[in-house]
């Protein structure tokens, strides 16, 4: 290869494309020719370290060529252009609504909120994806995933105290039909190398797993997803950082090894059967504590002027995104090392776990390294950021990189990707009622999008720091499903008298996406909020997160989809009010299986979103609470089963997707809010996979007790069916206990709007469902709960 | 009112601290965080305050097994934890906490303070966190759980926490002197007699692994009952008896 590097210079573009897969670079042609292009430009060669830099910097997974660059997009006959997707859908809707509690958003590692009363707090959120990792090598992945979401938070302004993980995986089938590729790892595999994973590593950190979900999909045999989310408080006048020319480059916490050599460039392609597990990562949670703990410290204690962390890339970009305005030195044989045996270019670029770039004056290092020292937390100085606009990265006498930053953040070349709205075939069709709802019901409780979690979720440490106050498992006997959680960051504020705390819910419909991606996007989005507002929040203040995971962007199609599912977060989000705060994207989740079969997943776009909870005592849970308290539902049952659980168990050749009505939705929603906020609401659950009967069985399994209810009141689209109304998961609807004294107050909230009683609850352990006199069905809720509560793992 | 100086310890990956800070703030005590570094180096020493607490987390990532490497860190300072023990200050080791003050040999309370217990791997294999009905021992002398009512809920969060005693003499010694002051209703990890919290004979040294300090409000239980919404709840009252106990 170094004699390959030597004549870079005059390669032809077959060589430089053979040189790339050779270095495991994944630059593309025009980007192999704009680097030699400038390197001819300087009059010299660039060294392996420079070509390193730039592959990293370059790559799909730092730069996000894709979503950020040109797109034409053709639906039939029209044609629409973009010259950046991100900008003018996701970042417009944010730039549009302007409000005035987002502190910091698309700039630093996550975005920002205010956070309590007082404007003293930030809460600030982020969520990311580490699926080729978990592909290959399960557990690492997904601790480094978690390890490597945690240090973003850690790394946002000056600092954030992280006080909640969430996690989202999509797995293959557990029963699934297929041969699975020689290399590929079975679905089971996979599943249970992620949850331990997550598991082992943010229970030893000390962070509680406290929300997400799981879903199964054969979209994702060959491609899981792993999303992996943390929110965590910071101190208002800690937003800010900034580089001060004569600063030290100071790397605390894990050492610099051999582990994680293009992580970032792996990301960026598509996986074959070449790909090997030594691009992963091997994560330590306890060394991230201990940077955890020192970085709290030296934050409050003024000891730095930047931090950020070590991700894709490593030393490369955190560094380099340091110094991009004033210019970095380093050098690299004083980086701690886990391996001798390495090339000073692998130090650059090695995306080792744990580690931590701090911008440090000198005059503060002494009592930083007190406070490292009494932490026993590794660090070393790495060199200066000295203000020339220089990047100069050597080892010893050699010369890793010397280039000006201007030349790695400007200059990207990006090329127009077309992008074609799929046609799909859609049946609008009735669908046929079943031959027993109670039946039905039974198996959608026991499917496995909606079955109990509990199996998963007890394995991970979602109460610790004392503040998970909406909790994953609630209700009477501690095993309901929650909506969303609510965390009082009682470890950040150190405050027991300050009630202040906020919500986190999700929303993702891959299932809806296949059909109509720009509904897709619109339902996640109202699913989301509607899971903070049934934990209790206010939804006036719901900021988002977009984390759009797709198959191959060269697909026009792949890009189709992306174009209307990106349409669609901007229209909901202006009708919801909800700004996006942070996002990510991952490309390239397809593969090939032994017969070359191609497996891309559905365009998933996860949702995650917050929103403040004034008082968390006043949170609320989803279990039916008292005997006699009346049931409403609210929201207009939507006509169509597309994208629905029950399709999956009893094809009904109705492919329809329900149609969100946006603004009747937020004002809805207003008034249920207003109505919590008094009081009048007992409990709360969102209508979701599976519909309306699961909806109740889980409110009524939850809280031990029965219920006696006739559909007839329930407000729906003209011709809707019943089968429709049970089991149809069309959005914006959700089941409310109102307490029985408080009902004549809570119907003055919701008067004029699609908000219906439908019976009440009864102390008798049966869910009894009529419809206009005709019984439906009537199950014994432990019935229920047994078919429901699956041991997934 | 006098407000006694509790210190709580911390190490690498102590998680469970600024929650027990806080607890220990509410009633009525003045908290400390101290790093065992710091007592090792001779900057804060034990015998200084009132009340001494070992919370939860993974103190050095549970390497060896939960809690050994911290007690081994203790080893050097063994006088002045003994005599803190022995003066029946009121000492509370929270789940690893708890792990801490077996491996160090302070519970069960032995003459020779050796290692005659410990707090192996759940039955069922892996960590588990989930809440627990507790029954509380009201023959027990334990301070710490004086004036609950006899049957609790609490959360538990770990990985190793069956009790297991190999010596017949030492169990009888639990069971003679009522020390086990906590027993689960449903023993979530085959620990033996159901243990799951035990103290010293003076009752004034406890070591349990639920989590009082996340059960500490109302809001706090997965049931959210209505009716208690803004009163303490039972974890609540360990905190506040050991602050009692002092003045």
């Amino acid at each position: 290869m170094n004699d390959t590097l030597e004549k870079f210079n005059s390669l032809k573009s077959g060589q430089l494309e053979a040189l790339d897969r050779a270095a495991g670079w994944s630059l593309n042609a025009a980007e192999l020719a704009e680097v030699q292009r400038q390197f001819r430009r300087i009059g010299r060669r660039p060294t392996r370290g420079e070509l390193e830099t730039i592959a990293q910097t370059w790559s799909e997974h730092c730069k996000h060529k894709t979503f950020s660059g040109p797109v034409a997009y053709r639906a039939g006959r029209r044609v629409k252009k973009y010259k950046n997707l991100f900008k003018e859908t996701i970042v417009k809707a944010t730039k549009t609504l302007n409000r005035s509690w987002c502190l910091s958003v698309f700039k630093d590692n996550a975005g920002i909120v205010e956070f309590g009363k007082g404007g003293k707090w930030g809460l600030a959120f982020k969520a990311e994806t580490h699926n080729h990792p978990c592909a290959v090598e399960p557990y690492g992945g997904a601790e480094t995933g978690v390890g490597g979401v945690i240090r973003d938070i850690l790394g946002v302004g000056l600092g954030a105290k992280p006080v909640l993980n969430t996690d989202t995986f999509c797995f293959g089938r557990l029963d699934r039909k297929y041969r699975l590729p020689k290399n590929a790892l079975g679905p089971e595999r996979i599943m249970r190398g992620v949850v331990e994973g997550v598991r082992d590593y943010g229970n030893r950190i000390g962070i509680p797993t406290a929300a997400g979900g799981i879903y199964f999909d054969d979209g994702y045999l060959l491609n899981p997803l792993v999303y992996v989310g943390c929110a965590g408080l910071i101190p208002a006048d800690k937003i800010e950082k900034k580089v001060v020319p004569g600063d030290l480059i100071v790397s605390i916490g894990g050492r610099t090894g051999r582990d994680g050599i293009h992580g970032a460039t792996f990301s960026s392609t598509n996986i074959d059967e070449e790909t090997t597990s030594s691009a992963v990562q091997i994560g330590h949670a306890v060394n991230e504590k201990k940077t955890l703990d020192v970085l709290m410290r030296a934050r409050d204690l003024g000891l730095y002027n930047a931090v950020t962390d070590c991700g894709a890339g490593g030393f490369s970009s955190a560094i380099g995104e340091l110094g991009s305005e004033t210019g970095a030195h380093v050098r690299l044989e004083k980086a701690l090392l886990k391996d001798t045996r390495i090339e000073p270019w692998e130090i650059w670029v090695s995306e080792s776990q744990e580690r931590m770039i701090l911008s440090v004056p000198k005059g503060k290092l002494k009592k930083l390294a007190a406070i490292l020292d009494a932490e026993n937390c590794e660090y070393c100085v790495l060199g200066e950021f000295p203000g020339d606009g220089r990047l100069l990265v050597t080892h010893g006498d050699e010369k890793v990189v010397d280039l000006p930053m201007a030349f790695l953040h400007g200059g990207v070349p990006n090329f127009e990707k077309p992008a074609v709205k799929r046609v799909v075939k859609v049946s609008a069709r009735p669908p046929a009622p079943p031959e027993d709802p109670g039946k039905a019901l039974e198996a959608l409780l026991a499917h496995p999008n909606v079955c109990s979690r509990h199996s998963v979720i007890t394995q991970y440490d979602h109460e610790v720091q004392g503040g998970t106050v909406g909790k994953p498992l609630q209700g009477r006997y501690g095993d309901g499903p929650g909506d969303a959680a609510v965390i009082w960051p009682q470890a950040a504020t150190l405050d027991l008298r300050d009630y202040a705390g906020f919500a986190v819910g999700h929303g993702f419909a891959p299932a809806v996406g296949r059909i109509d991606p720009y509904q897709m996007a619109l339902h996640s989005i109202d699913e989301a909020v509607r899971n903070l507002l049934c934990a209790g929040a206010d939804v006036s203040r719901v900021a988002i997160l977009d984390n759009f995971c797709a198959a191959s962007p060269r697909d026009p199609r792949v890009m189709g989809d992306l174009v209307q599912a990106a349409e669609g977060c901007l229209a909901a989000a202006l009708a919801y009010g909800a700004p996006f705060i942070s996002g990510k994207d991952s490309f390239y989740n397809q593969s090939k299986d032994a017969d070359g079969k191609e497996y891309p997943i559905p365009l998933s776009l996860l949702i995650s979103a917050t929103a403040p909870v004034e008082d968390v005592r006043r949170a609320l849970t989803i279990n039916f609470k008292e005997a006699g308290n009346p049931v409403y539902v609210a929201g207009v049952a939507r006509r169509g089963m597309g994208g629905s659980v029950y399709n999956e168990l009893s094809d009904t050749a109705n492919n329809a997707v329900a149609r969100l009505d946006m603004k009747a939705a937020v004002k809805l929603y207003a008034a249920v809010a207003g109505a919590m906020r008094a009081g009048c609401v007992a409990a709360a659950h969102d209508v979701s996979q599976g519909g309306l009967a699961v909806t109740l069985a889980e409110m009524a399994f939850s809280g031990g007790l029965g219920a006696e209810l006739d559909l007839v009141p329930a407000a729906r689209e003209k011709g809707l069916t019943v089968t429709e109304l049970l089991f149809g998961e069309g959005p914006a609807r959700l089941v409310l206990e109102i307490a029985k004294d408080r009902e004549t107050e809570f119907l003055k909230y919701v008067s004029g709007l699609p908000v219906a009683e439908i019976g009440y609850v009864k102390e008798e352990p049966e869910l009894s469902v009529s419809y206009g006199g005709g019984q439906l069905f009537s199950a014994c809720i432990g019935r229920l709960k047994a078919c429901w509560k699956k041991e997934l793992i | 009112m006098k407000r006694p100086k509790a210190i709580i310890l911390r190490g690498t990956a102590t998680n469970c601290d600024i929650e027990t800070f806080n607890s220990f703030r509410y009633v009525g005590a003045e908290p400390e965080l101290v790093h065992i570094n710091q007592l090792l180096a001779g900057e804060k020493e034990v015998l200084d305050y009132d009340i001494m607490a070992f919370p939860g987390g993974f103190s050095y990532g549970d390497d060896i097994s939960a809690g050994k490497i911290y007690a081994v860190k203790m080893a050097r300072l063994a006088g002045d934890f003994g005599k803190f023990i022995k003066g029946r200050r009121p000492v509370i080791g929270i789940c690893n906490g708890f792990q801490i003050l077996v491996k160090t040999g302070f519970l069960p309370a032995n003459r020779a303070d050796a290692q005659v217990s410990t707090l192996y791997t759940n039955d069922c294999g892996h960590f588990i966190a989930k809440w627990a009905k507790l029954k509380v021992n009201r023959r027990s002398p334990c301070i710490f759980t004086k004036g609950l009512p006899g049957e609790i809920e609490l959360p538990i969060a770990h990985g190793e926490g069956k009790f297991i005693v190999e010596d017949k003499e030492e169990l009888a010694a639990i069971t003679g002197g009522e020390l086990h002051a906590l027993t689960y209703a449903d023993n979530p990890n085959g620990s033996m007699l159901d243990i799951a919290g035990i103290c010293s004979p003076s009752g004034t040294c406890f070591g349990l692994m639920p989590h009082p300090e996340r059960n500490f409000f109302s809001w706090q239980n997965p049931g959210r009952p209505e009716a208690d919404r803004g009163a303490e709840a039972a974890g609540f009252q360990f905190f506040k008896n050991a602050v009692d106990y002092v003045r």
